[in-house]
C-alpha cells in the first residue's frame, strides 16, 4: 500500500513535467471535440493521431493518446445533453434524463453534475487502479501460452456476446478479423501468407487503416446518407452562471455518482465496450431504486450523474487488463495496445516492473487529466455548443481530409488511404447489415498474439489440445466461454418456450 | 442473406488458400495451420447464419409485413466515396497541396454546399491551414506532386 502510494508520488513527478502537462492538455481537448463531433469517435480519433506522436518517447505518447480516449467520453454527454445526439454511444442513456433537464432550462446544471460525477468517478477510478493494477500484474506472471490463449478466446466470445443483435454475427466479425489478421509474414515461421506477390502486405494489414475505416470513414458514410436536420437542429447553449449546481442538486447526486463509479469499476475490468454496459446498469439500479422512479425520464438528476460516473470509472478501470496482461478487452484500449507497440513498449505482466515511468506516469496524468477535464468543460461548455452549430456539410469534408491526411502520416503511404477506403466502405455495409466493427478490430490487434498462444501452447503440450483444459486458469477461462456462449441460446429457448405456452393451441 | 453468403464464401476462400501453406502437425504447426482453422470456422458459422436466416423468413412469411424504412439517398455516400478514391489517386501526381484543395471543393459541393464563393474561401483556408500545419509545423513528408510544395 505505502509503496504503491510511493510509486503514484513518482508518477506524479513524471506527469507534471511541463511537456507532458501539456501533452495531456492537448490530449483532452482533442479528446473532447472528437466527443463532441459527429463523424469521429474515440477509437478514430486516437488512431489518427497516434503519427502525431511519433517524434514523443512513449510516456507522452500514451499520456496524450488516453487523454484522447477519457476525453471523448466527456465531450459525448456535451451533445447528448445539448442537441439529443449522442457524441460516443456510452452517451445514449444520458440523452434520457439529460436533454430533459435541459429542455426544463437546467442543461447548464445537468452539464455541471455531468463533470463533477466524471472528475469523482475517474479519480476514484485510478486509485481503484493503484491498488488492482500491481497484484494482478504478479498473478498474470504465472500465465503461459495456453492461459494467455483462453484468455483471449474468453474476451472475443464476451465482447461479441455483448456488442450487436446477434452472437453469430459478432462471432463471424471476430473470425474475420483474426483472418485479416493472419495476412502479412507468419509470427513464427516468417512465412508470407495471403500477399500474393505484394510487398505492401508484406508487414500485414495496417490496423491504424482499419480502424479509421471502419469508425471513421464507415461513420462519415453513414452520416452523408442522414438528413442533414438531423444534426442542425436548435442547440441550447447554458450561460455561464448557470453551469453550477445547486446544493441539492449535489445531495441528490452524490449517491448516483458513488455507485456509478462502483458499477462502472466493475464492469471496466471485463470484456465487452464495458462504457456503455456500465451507463446501462448503472441507470438501471438507479431508477429502480429512486423514491420517484417516475422522474426517470422528465429529467432526473440521477440519471444523468450515475450513467456519467459509470461511464468514466469504467474508461480508467478497462486500462487494468491492457496494462496487466496485454490484452485489451475493448476497441479503444485495442488502438491504444497498437500505439505502446508502435513506441516499442509491450504491455502484459513485466510492463510496471520494466517500465515503472510510463505505467505510474500515465496513472497520474489521468488524475490530472480529469482534473483539467473539469476545469475545462464547465467554462468552455457555451464554446463547445457554438461548435456543434458548425453545418455538417461542411464538418464532415473536414473530417474525411484529416482522416485521409491522418492516415497517409502513419507510413508515408498511399496503399494505406486505399486499405483505409477499403474498409470504410466495409464499415458502411456493416453498419447496414447490423455488423459489428468492434469484434474485427479486436481480432484484427489481438490474432497475433492469439495465434502464438495457440501454436506455443501445442508445442508445450506435444500436440495435446487437452492443455487448454488440465491447466485450471485455462480451464476456468474456457468454462466462462463456454457459459457465455450458451446463455444466449438458454435465452433464445426460454423465450420460445414461453411463447409456445402463451399463444394459442 | 447477402452478408450470410458473402462470408461463407470468404471463409471457402480463405479454406482453399490456407491449404497451399504448409499446414504441419499439432505438435508444430504450419503456417497455414491456423488460417485453415479459422476459415473453417468462419464457413462453419456463415452456414449456420444462413441456416437461422432461412428459418426466420419462414417465421417472417407467415407473420404481416412491416412497413418499410423511408428509403435514403445513397449518391451523395458513393459520390463522397468516389471523391475521397479521386483523391487518393491524384495524391502523389499532383500533390498534398492541390488534392486536398480539390478534395475539399468537391466534397464540399457533393454534401450541398452550393455557393461557390463560401465553397473556394473554407476549401482554400483548409488546404492552407492543414499544409502548413502538417508539412511546414509536423515536417511530415507529404506528396509534392507537380507543385513541388
Amino acid at each position: 500500500m505505502v509503496e504503491a502510494v510511493h510509486h503514484l508520488l513518482s508518477g506524479f513527478a513524471i506527469a507534471t513535467t511541463l511537456d507532458n502537462l501539456l501533452y495531456c492538455l492537448v490530449g483532452a481537448i482533442i479528446g473532447t471535440l472528437v466527443g463532441i463531433l459527429p463523424g469521429l469517435g474515440p477509437i478514430a480519433g486516437i488512431a489518427l493521431l497516434i503519427p502525431a506522436t511519433f517524434g514523443l518517447n512513449a510516456t507522452s505518447a500514451i499520456i496524450m493518446l488516453a487523454g484522447i480516449y477519457y476525453g471523448a467520453m466527456y465531450g459525448g454527454s456535451t451533445t447528448s445533453i445539448l442537441i439529443n445526439v449522442p457524441g460516443e454511444t456510452a452517451s445514449v442513456i444520458t440523452c434520457i434524463d439529460g436533454y430533459q433537464m435541459a429542455q426544463k432550462g437546467r442543461a447548464g446544471q445537468a452539464l455541471a453534475i455531468c463533470a463533477i460525477g466524471s472528475f469523482i468517478a475517474g479519480s476514484l477510478g485510478i486509485l481503484g487502479m493503484v491498488f488492482l493494477a500491481p497484484p494482478l500484474a504478479e498473478a498474470a506472471l504465472a500465465f503461459g501460452p495456453p492461459e494467455f490463449f483462453s484468455l483471449m478466446v474468453f474476451g472475443f466470445i464476451v465482447l461479441s456476446n455483448v456488442t450487436g443483435t446477434s452472437l453469430l454475427k459478432s462471432l463471424m466479425m471476430a473470425v474475420l478479423g483474426l483472418i485479416i489478421g493472419t495476412i502479412g509474414l507468419d509470427p513464427v515461421t516468417g512465412l508470407a501468407r495471403f500477399t500474393f506477390g505484394s510487398t505492401y502486405l508484406l508487414g500485414g494489414i495496417e490496423f491504424v487503416a482499419v480502424a479509421i475505416g471502419l469508425f471513421g470513414i464507415g461513420e462519415v458514410l453513414i452520416n452523408v446518407e442522414q438528413p442533414s436536420e438531423a444534426l442542425e437542429q436548435k442547440v441550447l447553449v447554458p450561460r455561464l452562471r448557470e453551469l453550477y449546481p445547486t446544493l441539492e442538486d449535489l445531495k441528490q447526486s452524490i449517491g448516483a455518482i458513488l455507485r456509478g463509479t462502483g458499477i462502472g469499476f466493475g464492469v471496466g475490468l471485463v470484456p465487452g465496450p464495458a462504457p456503455v454496459i456500465a451507463t446501462y446498469a448503472s441507470y438501471k439500479v438507479e431508477k429502480s431504486i429512486a423514491r420517484h422512479p417516475e422522474e426517470f425520464g422528465q429529467g432526473a438528476i440521477q440519471g444523468v450523474a450515475g450513467p456519467e460516473s459509470a461511464n468514466n470509472s469504467a474508461c480508467q478501470s478497462a486500462f487494468i487488463p491492457l496494462f496487466v496482461l496485454g490484452i485489451p478487452f475493448a476497441p479503444p484500449t485495442a488502438i491504444l495496445l497498437g500505439a505502446f507497440l508502435i513506441h516499442g513498449v509491450t504491455p502484459g505482466p513485466m510492463l510496471i516492473g520494466q517500465h515503472p515511468e510510463l505505467f505510474w506516469g500515465v496513472v497520474a496524468s489521468m488524475y490530472i487529466g480529469n482534473f483539467i477535464l473539469l476545469l475545462l468543460n464547465l467554462p468552455f461548455v457555451p464554446l463547445f455548443a457554438n461548435i456543434l452549430r458548425t453545418p455538417k456539410k461542411v464538418l464532415l469534408p473536414l473530417v474525411i481530409l484529416f482522416c485521409i491526411t491522418g492516415m497517409y502520416t502513419v507510413n508515408n503511404s498511399v496503399f494505406d488511404i486505399w486499405t483505409m477506403l477499403a474498409f470504410g466502405a466495409l464499415g458502411y455495409l456493416m453498419r447496414q447489415w447490423a455488423y459489428e466493427g468492434a469484434p474485427l478490430l479486436l481480432a484484427l490487434v489481438l490474432g497475433p498474439k492469439l495465434e502464438v498462444a495457440f501454436r506455443q501452447s501445442l508445442m508445450i503440450s506435444h500436440g495435446d489440445f487437452g492443455i487448454f483444459v488440465t491447466r485450471p486458469v485455462s480451464l476456468v477461462f474456457l468454462l466462462a466461454t463456454f457459459v457465455f456462449l450458451i446463455l444466449p441460446l438458454l435465452r433464445r429457448l426460454l423465450l420460445a418456450a414461453r411463447r409456445k405456452i402463451t399463444s394459442p393451441a | 442473406m447477402g452478408a450470410g453468403l458473402i462470408l461463407f464464401f470468404f471463409g471457402a476462400i480463405t479454406t482453399v488458400l490456407a491449404l497451399q501453406l504448409p499446414i504441419g502437425t499439432l505438435r508444430a504447426a504450419g503456417s497455414g495451420f491456423f488460417p485453415l482453422c479459422l476459415g473453417l470456422l468462419l464457413a462453419v458459422l456463415a452456414f449456420f447464419h444462413l441456416m437461422s436466416l432461412r428459418f426466420q423468413a419462414t417465421d417472417a412469411a407467415r407473420r404481416p409485413q412491416a412497413d418499410h424504412d423511408t428509403p435514403r439517398s445513397q449518391t451523395q455516400m458513393l459520390l463522397s466515396l468516389g471523391t475521397m478514391a479521386l483523391a487518393t489517386l491524384l495524391l502523389d501526381p499532383l500533390g498534398y497541396p492541390l488534392v486536398s484543395f480539390l478534395l475539399m471543393v468537391a466534397l464540399l459541393r457533393v454534401l450541398g454546399t452550393q455557393q461557390w464563393p463560401f465553397n473556394l474561401l473554407v476549401s482554400l483556408i483548409t488546404a492552407t491551414a492543414s499544409y502548413f500545419f502538417f508539412v511546414q509545423w509536423l515536417k511530415i513528408p507529404l506528396p509534392k506532386g507537380w507543385i513541388g510544395l
